[in-house]
């Protein structure tokens, strides 16, 4: 597991880092879209989480969900393309669970990926994702997690 | 060498409907985002009586839909997070459209103190002492005077505020569902200690170009910027406003999350000790485990006064299971003085409330 500035940033995952957000490709070809734990650090406590519908199309870093922290409301931008298969009714009932386990209890959505191979060509991961996290904390003047 | 000062847009819409509202905000936030629309200050106030539920509320939960449409009440979803308002002509929105790292910040706690703390500075060069209250809250006293909240998309955001210069109070009272309801005649009262505004504060409402004026003045001190005035929005914005506007029209818009009123119940409690008697109300969120919000009353002793608001701001959206400890926070970083009544009594109290859940009886659904 690698970590930026106290952030959890897992190798086995591959990120947008401008939009903070990851993604996994799962065994069924589907793929789990969640958010970092920078960007839980930045949001502080999640209270709401209302995610598109199951059967919608999400264009590649176009919103999949709104969630809101301290009455902030935003986007989670979908680091690839695809239809939703699956939303985290967990979170419905609990959102401070992506604060808890960004990579894990606390994912954000499922998709089927519309254009994998294109989409995902472009995310980073393993030493370039920390590496481009640390720009972007250096730009954001973040101090740590 | 003088380094040039960076210049922000200025824009007074004046009044606007609720809808008119919204579709502003989109449209500017979303150009802003696109590198369309500079770093902007604007301001306007409402053309009709409304209330405006946040972005994730549901309206039944939050408002007397009946009393609403009965009283030509419009009601409109807002883009920003936080609690239902009621606005009329009498409320100044004021709004900022920047991007994050104007601010030197991505906290996104640390942009709304530091917006909040200057609108406070603002609203205090008219005379009354304004403060930021965490974690979004301009209160004068322990009243609250203005509330706040945003929205962001990327490294650019939204972050708005309602001042509030003459208020209804008692028409408050009837378009949200807050838990003063079973207070009854002693609701208008005690709303009245919760919150201010500025015509009541200073014996007259001050001038809306006044009131203007010294908000624009303190944000322009502290971010070292001067305002460039421009009288509307540009052609590029005007289009994504009557876009946003057809949208925001729409009762798929304004219901668009829509939740049983049951799962937000009001709940009552009342407790005794040789302190006094202290009445809680509690308007809880039963599927999401929070607090909504909590209001206090009763016939006790505690110095100083706005303790016990201090004490509901705390509470506000916190959470459900972790009351206790919320509570025990709070008093350990407060200096009060309360002669018999103990914290543990309000935690009493909040546990005699809760346990109308367990009954399932008494607590009512609003």
């Amino acid at each position: 597991m690698g970590a930026v500035r106290g952030c959890n940033i897992p190798d086995n995952l591959s990120y947008n880092v401008e939009n903070n957000a990851w993604v996994r490709k799962d065994s069924d070809g589907t793929v789990t879209v969640g958010v970092t734990s920078y960007a839980c650090s930045l949001a502080g406590e999640i209270v709401s989480y209302t995610p598109k519908k199951v059967g919608r199309s999400i264009e590649k870093d176009k919103s999949c969900a709104t969630v809101e922290s301290g009455k902030w409301v935003g986007p989670v931008k979908s680091p690839v393309a695809g239809e939703v298969v699956a939303v985290n009714d967990a979170v419905t009932g609990k959102p401070g669970l992506i604060n808890k386990d960004p990579y894990g209890e606390g994912w954000i959505i499922r998709l089927k990926p519309a254009n994998w191979d294109a989409d995902s060509a472009a995310l980073l991961s393993g030493a370039a994702a920390m590496s481009a996290f640390e720009s972007k904390m250096q730009a954001d003047g973040f101090k740590g997690c | 060498m003088i380094a040039e000062r960076a210049r922000w847009r200025v824009i007074d819409f004046g009044p606007r409907t609720a809808a008119q509202y919204v579709a502003t905000n989109r449209a500017i936030l979303e150009a802003r985002q696109q590198g369309l629309a500079p770093n902007t200050l604007s301001f306007l106030s409402f053309s009709e009586p409304a209330a405006l539920v946040g972005f994730h509320q549901s309206v039944d939960q939050e408002l007397r839909r009946d009393y609403c449409q009965a009283h030509g009440i419009t009601i409109q979803r807002r883009v920003s997070g936080g609690g239902a308002l009621y606005v009329d002509s009498t409320v100044v929105g004021w709004e900022l459209y920047l991007d994050r790292r104007t601010i030197g910040s991505s906290d996104m706690l640390d942009i709304a103190r530091r917006i909040c703390e200057t609108a406070a500075r603002g609203i205090r060069s008219l005379g009354v002492d304004a403060r930021f209250r965490p974690r979004n809250d301009i209160e004068v006293g322990g009243r609250k005077i203005a509330g706040t909240g945003g929205t962001y998309d990327g490294d650019v955001f939204l972050y708005h505020g309602s001042l509030l210069v003459d208020f209804d109070v008692e028409r408050m009272l009837r378009v949200l569902k807050i838990p003063a309801e079973k207070l009854q005649d002693k609701a208008i009262a005690s709303a009245r200690e919760r919150v201010a505004n500025l015509k009541e504060l200073l014996g007259e409402a001050p001038p809306m170009e006044r009131v203007l004026g010294v908000m624009a003045q303190a944000f322009s001190e502290e971010f070292g910027v001067d305002f460039e005035r421009a009288d509307a929005l540009s052609p590029a914005e005007d289009d994504k406003f009557r876009a946003a506007l057809a949208e925001v029209e729409t009762s798929e818009w304004v219901e668009q999350v829509s939740r049983p009123a049951a799962e937000a119940p009001m709940l009552e409690g009342v407790h005794r000790s040789p302190g006094g008697l202290l009445r809680v109300s509690l308007a809880v969120d039963l599927a999401k485990e929070r607090i909504k919000q909590a209001w206090f009353t009763g016939d006790f002793f505690v110095n100083p006064r706005r303790m016990v608001v201090d004490l509901e701001a705390a509470l506000r959206d916190s959470s459900l299971p972790d009351y206790r400890a919320t509570v025990n926070r709070f008093f350990d970083g407060y200096p009060a003085e309360m002669l018999l009544l103990r914290r543990e009594d309000f935690v009493a109290a909040m546990a005699c409330a809760l346990q109308t859940l367990a009954r399932g009886g008494d607590a009512a659904s609003g």
